[in-house]
């Protein structure tokens, strides 16, 4: 493992609004009570033609939404719930998650919104370009190199990554995404936006804006092992989840919750399953696991952002979404999985993962202020 | 050891060695070697690499941060954790194109292309061929990617970062520039809201 004693972190990052779309429809109230009801998103996709693909399935908004003004609706909602001033604003930089984005896209997004034009940044990491920036924003501002960071990330169900995913023949063939359940058959997509403002507990507090989540603790990590294929041993992800226990100075047995990455997948969730039994030990018996993308989809490059969103709110409520789509157990996926309804729990610690092609791991660990 | 210098190259080419050690020194950032597409007049056709088709992204980059690693200096220890920082302003534009045209016609997509379809997967390459376990990350803009490589060495999240920058320009010659990079014991993080001394006029991005 790395030197824990050159990481920072723990109490001084704090979320101060945030907004999300995502299948279930615009903002963060239909995220939560559409997760909330265990019910997934997905239904036959009507944005574009999917007569010739294998699966034809997603967790899809109603019509064709446009990704910039969808970016910009949400970017300037979780503004507007941070009550960020227009010079607040302006001295605030973007991080965007997006695929394949271009600058320019992100600088559109920011000049509409105000933001500050120094230090705006485009994310394309796949799966972790949003939980990667969540990251990156959180270490920043521990290390006093930022105030603030908005991070946000985009991706609404579109053609060509829909030919793609069904082409890599990994979309789940039976319309459900059932993670660590035997009988998983594959991912789907779904829409997701969201954005988070991030910022140091000391200037939250200097323009009285109430945090209403901190960033207790966050690592990344690297397989090491396939441009593709998760390492089946767990073992990067592993140190990824250390790291972001290191950070937030808590034990394994802490974590009140766990939304897993959990594409739904055969041999990702094995391996990530392996890499929360080798992290958090015994406590891997009894933290409460799910995959929201069994509810939500697989937003891509924005994954990380929604699916923070979704841990927090589940924090707030004090109710742990489901696991859904479960069939039974996998010996190769003990865990303990939340099913069935929502657990009533008052977590007041919870850790969100993410994964990504060329073994790229991320751990964020969110907690109540 | 093959030499350690860029060859100038034409303005048509973006990516450019010189400017990423120079970038990374003002960042505080040691090289420990770099390397640089092309860099003789023999770089003229890109090796090919094993599953990735269609697109020169990935084999270049391969290429180029192979060079570097192999041009790590000898004797020194080997990295615990190496990270691995992807910069691009547009990604795997041909292969992005590609997939466009073949969805258009109705015609069905490969499926080497699912795998290669974000810059991710080459990272993935190239950490299981050098046991390279940092993190991974893609970003735009080198200032960006410094900042991020600074980052991941001064919280300890990796002990060497490579960093690649390759983009495809439209209508010109291939060019990428790579840096295995370290702290420097008197180092510093680059802020990321200072613009960097010199030259930030001409390309933002730097």
């Amino acid at each position: 493992m790395r030197d824990s004693r050159a990481r920072r972190g723990a109490g001084q990052v704090v979320v101060t609004g945030s907004a999300a779309a995502s299948g279930y429809g615009p903002g963060t109230a239909a995220l939560a009570s559409g997760v909330l009801s265990g019910r997934p998103a997905f239904r036959p996709v009507q944005r574009f033609d999917v007569a010739t693909r294998r699966v034809g399935i997603a967790a899809t908004m109603p019509g064709n939404p446009d990704l910039r003004t969808e970016l910009t609706r949400a970017t300037g909602e979780a503004c507007d719930d941070a009550g960020l001033s227009a010079a607040a604003r302006a001295r605030t930089p973007l991080f965007l998650a997006v695929h394949g984005g271009p600058e320019a896209f992100a600088a559109a997004v920011a000049r509409d919104l105000g933001l500050a034009e120094q230090g705006l940044r485009c994310y394309m990491s796949a799966c972790v370009a949003a939980s990667g920036a969540i990251g990156d924003a959180a270490a920043m501002i521990a290390r006093s190199l930022a105030d603030r960071v908005i991070v946000a990330g985009g991706y609404l169900v579109e053609r060509d990554q829909f030919a793609l995913f069904d082409a890599g023949r990994v979309l789940a063939d039976d319309g459900q995404v059932r993670p660590f359940s035997a009988g998983r058959r594959g991912l789907l997509l779904g829409d997701g936006v969201g954005a988070v403002v991030i910022e140091s507990a000391a200037a939250a507090r200097a323009r009285c804006a109430p945090p209403t989540a901190r960033i207790a603790g966050w690592g990344r990590s690297g397989d090491a092992y396939h441009p593709c294929q998760p390492r089946p041993d767990g073992l990067g992800l592993a140190r990824a989840i250390t790291a972001a226990l290191q950070r937030a100075g808590a034990a394994p047995g802490d974590l009140g919750y766990v939304n897993a990455h959990g594409s739904g997948t055969r041999v990702s969730d094995s391996a990530e399953a392996s890499a929360l039994r080798l992290a958090l030990g015994d406590a891997a018996r009894f933290v409460p696991v799910s995959s929201t993308k069994s509810l939500h989809g697989q937003a891509l490059e924005a994954s990380g952002v929604l699916e923070l969103i979704v841990t927090l709110l589940a924090l707030r409520k004090g109710m742990l979404p489901v696991n859904a789509g479960y069939l039974g157990p996998d010996s190769e996926c003990g865990l303990r999985l939340v099913l069935g309804e929502p657990l009533a729990a008052p977590a007041q610690l919870a850790m969100s993962l993410n994964c990504a092609f060329g073994g790229s791991n991320t751990a964020l660990i969110v907690g109540l202020p | 050891m093959v030499p350690d210098q860029a060859t100038p190259r034409g303005p048509d080419v973006t990516p450019d060695v010189t400017a990423l050690r120079a970038a990374a020194a003002d960042a505080g950032l040691a090289v420990l070697s770099s390397a640089s597409w092309p860099e003789t007049s023999a770089d003229t056709d890109v090796p090919a690499l094993a599953a990735f088709i269609e697109s020169s992204f990935s084999p270049l980059l391969a290429e180029v941060a192979t060079r570097a690693l192999r041009r790590r200096p000898d004797g020194a220890a080997a990295a615990a954790a190496t990270a691995i920082v992807i910069v691009t302003a547009f990604g795997d534009t041909a292969s992005a194109a590609h997939v466009a045209a073949t969805v258009d016609a109705g015609r069905r997509v490969s499926p080497l292309l699912f795998f290669q379809s974000v810059p991710n997967a080459v990272a993935g390459h190239l950490a299981a061929r050098w046991n390279l376990t940092g993190p991974v990350a893609c970003v735009s803009g080198i200032r960006a990617g410094l900042g991020i490589a600074a980052l991941f060495l001064a919280d300890a999240d990796a002990d060497e970062a490579l960093i690649v920058h390759v983009d495809l320009p439209a209508g010109g010659g291939l060019g990428a520039g790579a840096a295995l990079l370290a702290t420097q014991r008197t180092g510093t993080i680059p802020d990321p809201h200072e613009p960097p001394p010199g030259g930030s006029d001409e390309d933002p991005r730097y």
